[in-house]
């Protein structure tokens, strides 16, 4: 008798991973805030024209990089509606294209802010919060539980509590952070990741702007699937915010919203910003499923990436 | 270059077996992530896969003092809605360099943890099969906290049908010709050392924890027996303290049956010698054939009396 070859399956047993569409970059041309807003076309304007050399130089590059120069290269931009909402879709919308056209600049996509706390009643700002595996400090062996200041993230040992007493009744003298993978010497990061007033949460600007890295790396999944696609403008933009989607796609032959890599072009005055979200996005394990998928992926098309995720965007600050 | 793990075995909190919707609730420890789920031939429910951030002294024969960086990758578990576990692994490997690498380096490497300086494989190995030093990882702490997860969940009723101790399992693979050893060490603690041909994968994780689920079935059956005093007690009462197990572990012996058909023969070998399955079927025969005994003796008793 032949032996037979049986193979069961259980599609409740299996993991499925969806797989994203992926750009070779993702260049973010600016982020709106309300001050912006109220100075005006002009300050938007001047915003692009700083822009638009960066873009052409990384635009450039990756074309380089890739055979026959088909480099896959998406432009983003995002409007704070989370932490202040002004204007409409309809008003703003067509003033921050018209800037950007002036500079001869085109965005492909437009995002809300708010979107990168909850899209679609799913809450992605929980889903990384979640997902936060703690940088430990020396001589964390698994024994307690990780040590969460609930609400605060930081890249080492924070100082003692001054003036708490210790059991031989000394009072704890003032001790020096310390930052874990320090060279020479630290630089302590504490980053706020929310907080809370009555009840309803506050995410920082940092979380959610760590939260739209990751979105914009393709790097979250919920139940395995995409947590959010790009829709295709309509015709009209709409009179509010809410019925903005959260990712709306304007140029219908633009290159896929995520990308391997990203680059912000910010006015340096967001620096510390970044500081918190590179500290935030160091802490994030991304599902070892979908690190392989993208790897895959990008080595498909010859192109080696960063290992760590935080090495796979860049800024300009100018 | 090894990896090292252990998994803590334990009797579900909960009157009785919880259906297959109930361990996904239980089990729901990561938003976004499903518990996955088989139903044959045992229904057998699993969390998602979560890490732990690690860096510390790591187990060494010989004393030396190794540091470690990484993450332990860990998981709760239910089978047959009645036996929990909680389990967690971590691959140690060479670190290309001495100093502590950034965070993001690690979270690259999930379930890795990588060794500061210069280690010899064997040396880590007998460390941490024999006595790991009490400042150094400390994997059983972090599987009793994926087993407790599950066992203060709300929806369980803290009533379970009989007291029994946890076992703890604590196991190092390694690569090179096949070879297991299987060790008792105390009533509670057990040892086995794996070696295995190619690549380490999941799968000799799943047949550590398939090997510590039978040997706790087996431990939790010998001490309802023992706690029965077969012989020793009038027959009724040892057949009221023989129930449970016919209740609530009797149907749960399904040796290799998550178990990858590469690694099917360690189990083929163990039940060789010892024969972990020899010893359940004689200790199940003993259950039923009690119950049988008592049950001559209870409708005996009752025809006489309706006789009278």
């Amino acid at each position: 008798m032949t032996s037979v070859n049986a193979t069961f399956g259980e599609v409740a047993a299996e993991r499925r991973i969806a797989s994203a569409p992926l750009s070779h970059v993702s260049i973010e041309l600016g982020h709106l805030y309300m001050e912006d807003f109220e100075a005006g076309p002009e300050r938007l304007r001047e915003q692009f024209r700083r822009v638009a050399p960066w873009a052409g130089t990384v635009r450039s590059s990756w074309q380089d990089r890739v055979p026959g120069g088909r480099a896959r290269v998406s432009t983003c931009f995002l409007i704070d509606d989370y932490f202040s909402r002004f204007s409409t879709p309809a008003e703003l919308v067509p003033m921050v294209l018209e800037a950007a056209a002036d500079c001869d600049l085109t965005i492909d996509y437009i995002a809300r802010e708010s979107a990168c706390a909850v899209s679609d009643g799913v809450e992605l700002a929980r889903l990384v919060e979640d997902r936060l595996v703690n940088d430990p400090p020396p001589d964390t062996n698994g024994s307690r539980p990780p040590v969460k200041e609930s609400g605060w993230l930081c890249n080492g040992a924070r100082s003692p509590q001054v003036g708490t007493v210790q059991a031989m009744g000394k009072a704890n003298r003032w001790a020096p952070p310390l930052q874990n993978a320090k060279r020479g010497h630290s630089i302590f990061v504490d980053v706020e990741l929310w907080d809370e007033n009555g009840g309803k949460r506050t995410w920082s600007c940092p979380f959610l702007a760590a939260v739209w890295q990751l979105l914009r790396l393709g790097l979250l999944r919920t139940d395995g699937r995409l947590p959010l696609r790009p829709v295709m403008r309509e015709d009209a933009f709409p009179d509010d915010w809410e019925s903005l989607p959260a990712v709306m796609q304007l140029n219908p032959a633009a290159a896929p919203f995520s990308a391997y890599t990203t680059l912000s072009v910010l006015s340096p005055r967001f620096l510390p910003v970044e500081l918190a979200v590179r500290t935030i996005l160091s802490q994030v394990a991304v599902d070892g499923d979908v690190l392989r998928q993208v790897v895959a992926r990008s080595g498909g098309e010859g192109i080696r990436l960063e290992e760590e995720l935080v090495d796979r965007i860049s800024y300009v600050f100018a | 270059m090894l990896v090292m793990g252990e998994v803590h075995t334990g009797l579900l909190q909960n009157s009785g077996e919880i259906p297959e919707s109930t361990c996904r609730d239980v089990l729901q420890l990561l938003s976004g992530e499903r518990v996955r789920v088989s139903r044959r031939p045992i229904v057998y429910a699993v969390s998602p896969d979560l890490l732990t951030g690690v860096d510390c002294r790591l187990p060494s024969a010989s004393q030396s003092r190794i540091r470690g960086a990484g993450t332990v990758l860990s998981r709760s578990s239910i089978t047959g809605g009645r036996v929990v576990q909680g389990s967690s692994y971590t691959r140690i490997e060479r670190s290309g360099s001495d100093r502590r690498q950034p965070w993001s380096h690690y979270l690259a490497r999930p379930g890795v943890v990588e060794v500061l300086g210069k280690v010899k494989s064997r040396d880590l190995a007998d460390g941490f099969a024999e006595d790991p030093p009490a400042d150094g990882l400390d994997l059983g702490a972090i599987s009793a906290r994926f087993l407790d997860v599950v066992q203060s969940s709300p929806l369980l009723d803290r009533r379970a049908p009989f007291k029994i101790a946890r076992t703890r399992l604590r196991w190092v693979a390694e690569q090179g010709e096949p070879a297991i050893r299987f060790t008792l060490h105390s009533e509670q603690m057990r040892t086995v050392r794996l070696v295995h041909t190619g690549e380490f994968t999941p799968a000799v994780a799943d047949l550590c924890e398939d090997l510590a689920l039978h040997d706790w079935l087996l431990t939790a059956l010998l001490v309802i027996i023992e706690r029965a005093r077969i012989g020793g007690t009038p027959g009724p009462e040892a057949a009221v303290k023989l129930a449970p197990a016919v209740d609530h572990l009797l149907h749960l012996w399904m040796p290799s049956a998550r178990v990858d058909d590469v690694l099917s023969a360690y189990w083929e070998s163990l039940d060789r010698r010892p024969g972990f399955t020899r010893q359940w079927q004689s200790l199940v025969d003993r259950v039923r054939d009690q119950l049988a005994v008592h049950t001559l003796a209870f409708l005996r008793e009752k025809s006489g009396g309706g006789a009278r």
